[in-house]
This record gives structure tokens, sequence and C-alpha cells, in this order.
């Protein structure tokens, strides 16, 4: 297990390392740095190339490429991720401003996610292939097949049709700082997103349902006459969720950073919209910092589930 | 019929039956999967349907997309004067510019922010989506099976350094990575194609990785090899044909996600440029979504129904190629 451990942590590292590899050489590859990029709103042709020089040598943007990734990489090992060109101010720090945000949204999305998916899943395994079936899992692929940003665009009309409430999104409150107005702030979000998300989990718990209700101790406990209701709760429903549990904690670290669309249309100032932005803008050291955590965080959540997978299940052994 | 017994099915043929072969085979097997597929056969009659739209647009869609519609002036005033003019820069003219006219005959969706028909504009969507769709899956499979090949064939330290590559790419969020390479050049339909063929890579190459390990793993492959038949030979004959099934399930499942992934970057801004795209429109249509839904609710539809027409069909080809796989 130990053994299992260090090594599964050593490849993390250099799977971290080839991650910072390919994204300082992406940026690198980009058209455009942070110093022209400043001025590409206004005419290129009448800006002094000095300017740009000025400004580059001020961010250090003159050193030679092979200079400049080899600090960042040693910056990194030691957890300095350096300052963002736009704002000064440390990567961390701007890091620690949007991950509230993202983790909010994240969470609210699988809550969403999995309250719907618990019962509809519960319902479409125990009622397999009659009309309620049907029914959810046709609503499931449409969910699957529609995009955020369309099922997020029909709410905000349904809204705005019915004058249900208004969608406020100068304010930017926290959940713990001011529930109603960040609520409806983000149930128009959290909704969109935890469409797909409830497809997703409604789909892999009716599959785990079906797998475990056809098993031997199911049907012992029906035999010796215990009513359908504990039957499904207490024997299947246990054992069909492990998986689902997991599935689940893997996309809260997925879903921060990568709802770039929902963050964008809300002004919600998290992670991804951080992203989205320092690419756009050639802001290196931001984009480097937010791509290096976000898979960090990825990378780590996938080790902690097989390690935790391993001790819930004795049977799970390492290679 | 269930599942298995499709499995089955061809192996009696096999015993007991001469079987068709060449395109009485194929024909043969294509309506055994509509006749047993129905979700299929419903996903596939979806993405033809959006076939003939792409095909024939210039016949379906009534307008070409670019053309810019005018309607009558309500306030037109024959002689208009200075005061009215004032108020009122438009007073003048008897037609202007027909933006955000809501469906009707004549503009079966309605016209967009720039007084286009967004009906037309929608059936040429269909080009882009289609394009990106396949282009990008056909890229994805072609590099998956070669590293996944090489990766799965030859292991050892290839392997090794291969599969620790595909790691990275895949713990890189594909949103993150696709929005850096489509800014890399120009945004073109091609190169949007190549960035997103590369961002399949990873799964494509563990799939076909996973496949070749375990044809490699069956006594025919050390039987051929016994004999003296390259590696070339082997990989010819008896791996790649067996691994045929794996390929177009993969091909067909990843089509609807390259299509979705299109949208999203076009409604992020970054996507093709000059090109009529759904992704695109939705966006646009969100500058007047409370007085004119029309535009995002029609490309947004477009979206949905194509990408579960490819899903539908990819899931039914997944469970006929491969039974074991039902229901995940």
């Amino acid at each position: 297990m130990y053994e299992y451990v260090v090594r599964r942590v050593l490849l993390n590292i250099f799977v971290l390392w080839i991650v910072a590899t390919m994204v300082f050489l992406a940026l690198r590859v980009l058209p455009g740095n942070y110093a022209v990029q400043q001025f590409a709103g206004a005419n290129l042709g009448s800006i002094d190339p000095e300017t740009i020089q000025i400004a580059e040598k001020e961010l250090g943007l003159d050193k030679p490429l092979l200079q400049q990734y080899g600090e960042f990489i040693g910056n990194a090992a030691r957890l300095d991720l350096g300052e963002s060109f736009r704002s000064k101010r440390s990567v961390w720090s701007e890091i620690g401003d949007a991950l509230p945000y993202s983790i909010e949204l994240g969470v609210l999305i699988v809550l969403v996610g999995f309250s719907v998916a618990l019962p509809v899943g519960l319902i479409s395994a125990v009622k397999q292939d009659r009309w309620p079936d049907y029914v959810l899992r046709g609503v499931a692929i449409g969910a699957l097949a529609s995009p955020v940003f369309w099922t997020a665009s029909i709410a905000v009309i349904i809204v705005l049709k019915f004058k249900l409430f208004n969608i406020d999104v100068i304010g930017q409150p926290h959940i713990w700082e001011d529930p109603t107005g960040a609520l409806k702030w983000y149930v128009i979000p959290m909704f969109a997103g935890g469409l797909a998300s409830t497809a997703n989990t409604m789909r892999l718990l009716r599959s785990q349902m079906l797998e475990v209700l056809r098993e031997d101790y199911v049907r012992t406990a029906r035999a010796k006459g215990l009513r359908e209701r504990p039957v499904i709760m207490g024997h299947a429903l246990r054992n069909a969720m492990l998986p689902v549990l997991t599935v689940m904690g893997l996309t809260v670290a997925t879903i921060v950073g990568s709802q770039i669309v929902l963050e964008q249309m809300f002004n919600i100032p998290g992670v991804g919209r951080l992203l989205f932005q320092s690419i756009f803008l050639r802001d290196y050291p931001l984009t480097q910092g937010l791509v290096l955590v976000t898979t960090f965080v990825i990378v780590t959540t996938n080790l902690v589930v097989d390690i935790l997978y391993a001790v819930l299940d004795p049977r799970v052994r390492y290679i | 019929m269930s599942a298995s017994d499709a499995a089955v099915l061809p192996l009696i043929d096999d015993a007991w039956v001469s079987r068709p072969t060449g395109w009485r085979a194929v024909i043969r097997s294509f309506r055994r999967f509509i006749a047993t597929k129905r979700l299929g056969a419903a996903g596939l009659a979806i993405a033809l349907f959006f076939f003939m739209l792409a095909l024939g647009a210039p016949v379906v869609a009534r307008y070409s997309p670019d053309q810019v519609f005018e309607a009558p002036n309500p306030d037109y005033k024959t002689n208009p004067s200075i005061s009215d003019l004032a108020k009122n820069p438009n007073v003048g003219s008897p037609m202007l510019v027909g933006r955000q006219l809501s469906p009707s005959g004549e503009h079966w969706f309605g016209t967009d922010n720039a007084g286009r028909d967004i009906y037309a504009r929608v059936v040429y969507g269909s080009r882009l989506s289609l394009i990106v769709g396949f282009g990008a899956s056909i890229l994805a499979v072609a590099a998956g099976v070669v590293l996944g090949v090489l990766s799965g064939f030859y292991k050892g330290w290839v392997d090794l350094v291969l599969q620790r590559f595909i790691d990275a790419l895949q713990a890189f969020p594909a949103i993150v990575l696709l929005l850096l390479l489509v800014q890399v050049s120009e945004p073109s339909v091609r190169n949007t194609v190549i960035a997103m063929g590369i961002v399949g890579i990873p799964l494509t190459t563990r799939l076909v990785r996973a496949g070749v390990l375990g044809i490699s793993a069956n006594d025919y492959v050390l039987a051929a090899r016994s004999v003296g038949a390259s590696d070339a030979r082997i990989m010819a004959r008896h791996v790649l044909p067996n691994i045929a099934a794996i390929l177009l399930i993969i091909f067909s499942i990843g089509i609807g996600a390259y299509i979705l992934f299109e949208a999203t970057i076009s409604f992020l801004g970054v996507g093709p440029r000059n090109v009529v795209s759904w992704g695109k429109m939705v966006q646009e249509g969100r500058a007047a979504i409370d007085l004119h839904p029309w535009q995002s609710i029609f490309a947004g539809g477009a979206i949905a129904s194509l990408v579960v027409g490819f899903n539908l069909l990819g899931d039914a080809l997944r469970d006929w190629l491969d039974p074991r796989l039902t229901g995940r």
C-alpha cells in the first residue's frame, strides 16, 4: 500500500511537470503577449515599438525562453506562482479570491444534480422498461445533449417572461453573506449546470441499481419476506451508492475551473472566468498558476478516491 | 431481442448458413441494426435529416444566410418636418432593416439582430457542426490508433512514457486546453477541427490501447508470432481488424461531444470566424433575449437535437457491437 501511494505521488508530480511544460509552451506559441495585447484595442501601427519593448522588459518577457521556463518551474516547485501581469497581485491571492465562488457554484451544482438524480434514478431502475423509465431516460438523453449555455438561456427567458425575480449579476454576494441575493444570482447557473450533472448521475445510479437488484442478497432479503421498500432502500441503494458518490466527488473537482461558460454568462468571478480572461490577456503567470492548481486538484482527487476505494472495499488490489 | 442474443446470432450464421458477403452483408447487418436498435435507428434518422439539411442548404434554406431583410417603417411619414426628423432620423425612410422580427410565414424562425433570416442561418449552421463533429472525430481516432497501437503493442518504456503524456493531456481541463489551442493560429474551421482532434486524443488512445492489449493476449496472436509473422503483419492481419468495432464505437460516440465543444467555444467568442455557427447564434441572441428570444431558442435547439441524434446512434452502435458494455 505504502509503496503504491509513493509511486502514484511520484507519477503525479511527473504529470504535473508535463502539464506545466505544456501550458508554458502553449502560452508562448499564442500570438502576442501581455504587452502587445495591452494595446490591441488601439491601432497597432501607431504604437511605438519601443513602448512595447519597455513594457516587455518590465514584465520579464525579454528574457530568453529557457530562462523564463527555468524560473517558472523552479518557483512553482517552491509553490511560488508569481504575480499576475494585470493586477500585480500574487497568483495565490487571485486564486484565493476566485476559488470560493467556483466552489460555491460547484457544490450547488452537485447538490442539485444529486438531489434530483437520487429519486429519479431510483424510480427509473425500479420501473425498468416501463413508461416512467422511458420518460426519465428520454429527459436524461435530452439533458446530456443540451449545451449548458442553451439551458441557462432558456431559464433566463422563462424568468424574464414570467417576471419571477430580478437576475442581479452585479452584486456578487457570497452565499454566507447574503443568502437570498446569492441564491437569486446562482439559481439559474446552478440548475443549468445541475441538469447535465443530474443526467449523468441518474444514468449511473440506474445502471448500478439494476446490477445490484440482481444480486443474491437482494433475492434473499425478498425471500425472507422483507417488504419492497426496505429491500430497495436498505439493501440495494446502499450498495449502488458507492460508485455514484465517487463520481460526484470527482465532479466537484473537475467543475472548479471548467465552468467557464456559466461563470462568463452570469458574471461569477470564479476560477473558470479568471482563466478565460487570463488566456485572452496573455497573463502568463496567472494562466500557468490557475492551470497548475486546477490540474493538481483533479489529479489529487483521483488519487484520494483510488486510495479510499481500496480502504472501503478490500477486494480492490493494488498493482 | 436482448443484446446478448444479437451477439450470439452471427455465430449461428457462421455455422449453418452460407453468409452473404460484400455489400449484401453490410446491408443485411444494417437491416438487423435498424430492427433491433430502435433508438439507434431514431438517432440515425436525426443525423441523416441534418445531413440532408447541410447538403441541400441552398434549396432548403429559402434565403441566403447573409441576406439582410427590410421591413416597412411603422413611423414612416411621406413629408417629415424637421422636428420629426430630429426626434427620429429614420422617419423619412419607408423601409428599415428588419431586425428581430418574430416568426412569421415569411421568416419561419424570425430575423436576427442584423435583419437576417434565422431559419436560413440555422440550416446553414448544420454544415459547420457536421464538418467539425466528423473532422475532429476522424482526427482523434486516427491519432488514437497510431498512439494506442504503439503503446499497447510494444508496451515497455514506450507505453510508460506515452501514457504519462496521455495522463497529462487528460488531467488538463478539456475546455482550457481547447481555449489555448484554438487561439494558436487564426480561428478558421480547419484549425478548430485540429484543436478539437487533439483534445480528443487522450480518450481515443486509451480505448485503442485497451483494445490492442486485449487482442494481443489472444492465442492466435501468439500462434502467428510463433510461425514467424512480422510485427507489421500481426498488426495488419490480426490486431487492427479485431479492433475495428472499437474504432467505430469511439468514432461515433465522440461526434456529439465535438459538436458541443465547437458550440461552446463559438459561444465564448473564440470559434471559427466568417461561418454560421449555432453556438455563436445563441450568444448573439442573448443581446435582446428579453424581447426576442427566438434566435437563442432555435439555434440551441438545433445543437441539442443534432447531439441527441449522434448520442443515440453512438450508444446503440456500442451496445450492438460490444454487448459486454450494455447499460454502461
